[in-house]
């Protein structure tokens, strides 16, 4: 509590020793304050980050040590790896589709929730439970059922004299049913852009309503340009999210990526080569490739927005 | 609500008739499958399939009764090692990002530009790459199939979107009150203890609710590093439970399954304000 009280009292006057409270003692103070995340930073982060890159060149599995094989594991993900391919596929697919449709509800919802219409945190909690719930097993577990053949969204189908698919065992089917379950997650970014609507002053619309601006023109030249910081953000988190998507697809498929590898998100992929079989240079290696593909992407993302994001000042 | 006042003016009731209309009906799409699982979890297992009504024509606990009784290990002890994880990672996650938050936001010390910058790369970096060497690491000092890995990393701030959030919210109280309190005589630690947490307490609340419903959840951790059953999880007991049932005990899996998210729709429940306020904020993704 009293460190600095504490410190060594040669010089007599008062005022001096204020001062020379800097310098040494005080770098100790700061950096007792920063130690947790330092020694956590070290051990947990940066450490392992190098120790992964280097296990990468390496084939490894837990009980030899580490063989150093250089290129040998990218070589054989890039030329001659199946699943590394059809994953990258499915997740692709699922990132392409997820995440849009989870922003446009997102935004739609938001939209129609900024009316100041009576209820207002009524809705954004009930539309922000799925978010939160999202991540569970106990969702996933729901979800398989949602989707199973006598499940309840053929029941529902039913009602419309429409016989569904066994949605969730029929491969043709079962990653549209998680990137459902993404998109019923659109409660968080709905949020934030809620968040974002608020801060567009009401004036700019009445000056547009004055100019004879219809509501299209209103969302595109005044709402999607004011709000393209909010879209941005959203974006970038929710796909990163969805590149990293594990649990419902594990759950799901009973961990196998299945049927016929349909669900087989990158991450299962490098789940099964690292802990089933326990290739671990070589879940390494997949693990860099997945961090140099989100680092292109957001660089990219990054790099772009300055032709499409507008900040307002 | 001020800002959109200005529109809604022109709405009429039948304008905002319609968009309840919308709200409900979305709504009610989206937690019809929750309130079905609800009302599953009370029916008998022949009632369950083909069935889409909420309201079971015959009402038994019995799914209750024969979940929790679990396989091998009760769905006690997983509902209390859940707890345990959970309870101490928030309070690591509290104790150590909110002393790196306030280096980063308040003190000058050398090198601090470069740890932060490093501290926010954390951010963006996937899990994934440091997952193979950590298990090196825990399982070389044997931790594996101990809460250890779960729980240590939280006392070293490894939680970096935390810190970023209480440095953000650090950085918003008045720099007159710490140096108010330096001329009282108070060095940092003080200033930390007796002005600094006391004012971010819906901060720091925000950091352990999200900490605790995030390591609720968590599924992939316990995976990884618990093998034995009397340790799993709550989300590893659903697991296994959905492997080895099968398609015979649905009405059981649903019941536990309602369990299993029972913590998180209390806390949704009473801080469902705060929650929300914290991902309009600071972007949480929830």
């Amino acid at each position: 509590m009293t460190t600095t009280a504490q410190i060594p009292l040669t010089i007599s006057e008062p005022e001096k020793r204020s001062k020379r409270r800097g310098g040494w003692s005080r770098t100790l103070v700061s950096y007792s304050f920063l130690a947790p995340w330092l020694i956590g930073f070290l051990g947990l982060t940066l450490g392992p980050t190098l120790a992964s890159l280097y296990l990468s060149f390496t084939n490894f599995d837990l009980l030899q040590d580490p063989q150093f094989i250089g290129l040998a594991n990218y070589q054989r993900i890039v030329t001659n790896d199946v699943k590394f391919w059809h994953s990258m596929q499915v997740t692709f697919t699922y990132v392409i589709l997820a995440v849009p449709l989870k922003l446009a509800f997102a935004l739609g919802l938001a939209m129609v929730l900024n009316r100041g219409i009576a209820g207002l945190p009524l809705y954004r909690a009930l539309f922000y439970l799925p978010s939160l719930l999202g991540a569970s097993v106990a969702i996933a577990v729901l979800w398989r059922q949602l989707f199973a053949k006598d499940g309840l969204a053929n029941v529902a189908l039913g009602f419309f004299g429409i016989q569904g698919p066994s949605w969730i065992s029929d491969p043709n089917y079962s990653l549209y049913t998680l990137v459902l379950l993404s998109v019923w997650q659109f409660g968080s970014p709905m949020i934030i852009f809620l968040a974002g609507l608020r801060q567009i002053p009401p004036d700019v619309y009445e000056a547009a309503n004055i100019d004879g601006a219809n509501k299209v023109q209103q969302f595109f030249k005044i709402t999607l340009p004011l709000l393209t910081p909010v879209v941005f953000f959203n974006g970038i988190v929710q796909t990163i999210d969805a590149f990293k998507a594990f649990t419902p697809a594990f759950i799901i498929s009973e961990g196998t990526g299945g049927p016929i590898d349909s669900t087989l998100f990158y991450t299962l992929y490098l789940y099964q080569e690292g802990f089933a079989y326990f290739r671990m240079g070589y879940a390494s290696a997949l693990a860099w490739i997945l961090l140099i593909i989100i680092a292109c992407f957001t660089a990219f993302s990054f790099l772009t927005s300055r032709y499409w994001v507008h900040y307002n000042d | 609500m001020t800002d959109a006042a200005a529109t809604t003016q022109n709405v009429g009731g039948a304008r905002s008739l319609l968009y309840h209309v919308i709200l409900c009906g979305v709504s009610l799409v989206m937690l019809y499958p929750l309130l079905w699982m609800l009302a599953s979890s009370f029916k008998p297992d022949d009632e369950i399939f083909g069935n889409a009504s909420l309201w079971p024509d015959s009402f038994t606990l019995d799914a209750y009764i024969r979940g929790w009784s679990g396989l091998t290990v009760s769905f006690g002890t997983f509902f209390w090692n859940s707890l345990v994880i959970a309870v101490l990672s928030v309070i690591g996650n509290v104790i150590s990002c909110s002393l790196a938050a306030y280096a980063f936001a308040r003190l000058k010390f050398p090198l601090k530009n470069f740890w932060f910058a490093l501290m926010l790369g954390t951010l963006m970096l996937p899990y994934h790459v440091t997952l193979i060497p950590q298990y090196v690491l825990f399982l070389n000092l044997d931790w594996v199939n101990t809460f250890l890995p779960l729980v240590v990393p939280k006392f070293l701030a490894a939680d970096a979107f935390f810190i970023f959030l209480l440095y953000q919210f650090f950085r918003g109280i008045p720099r007159e009150l710490d140096e108010a309190a330096i001329i009282d005589g108070a060095g940092p630690w003080r200033i930390f203890w007796s002005v600094m947490l006391p004012l971010s307490v819906p901060a720091l609340a925000t950091a352990a609710i999200f900490t605790f419903i995030w390591t609720w959840d968590d599924f992939f951790g316990p995976l990884i590093y618990l093998n034995d059953a009397s340790q799993y999880t709550v989300q590893l007991g659903l697991r296994t439970f959905v492997d080895s049932t099968g398609k015979s005990d649905w009405s059981a899996l649903f019941a536990m399954s309602v369990v299993a998210l029972i913590p998180v729709l209390l806390f949704f429940g009473v801080f469902q304000r705060l929650l929300i306020e914290g991902i309009a904020t600071t972007g949480l993704k929830g």
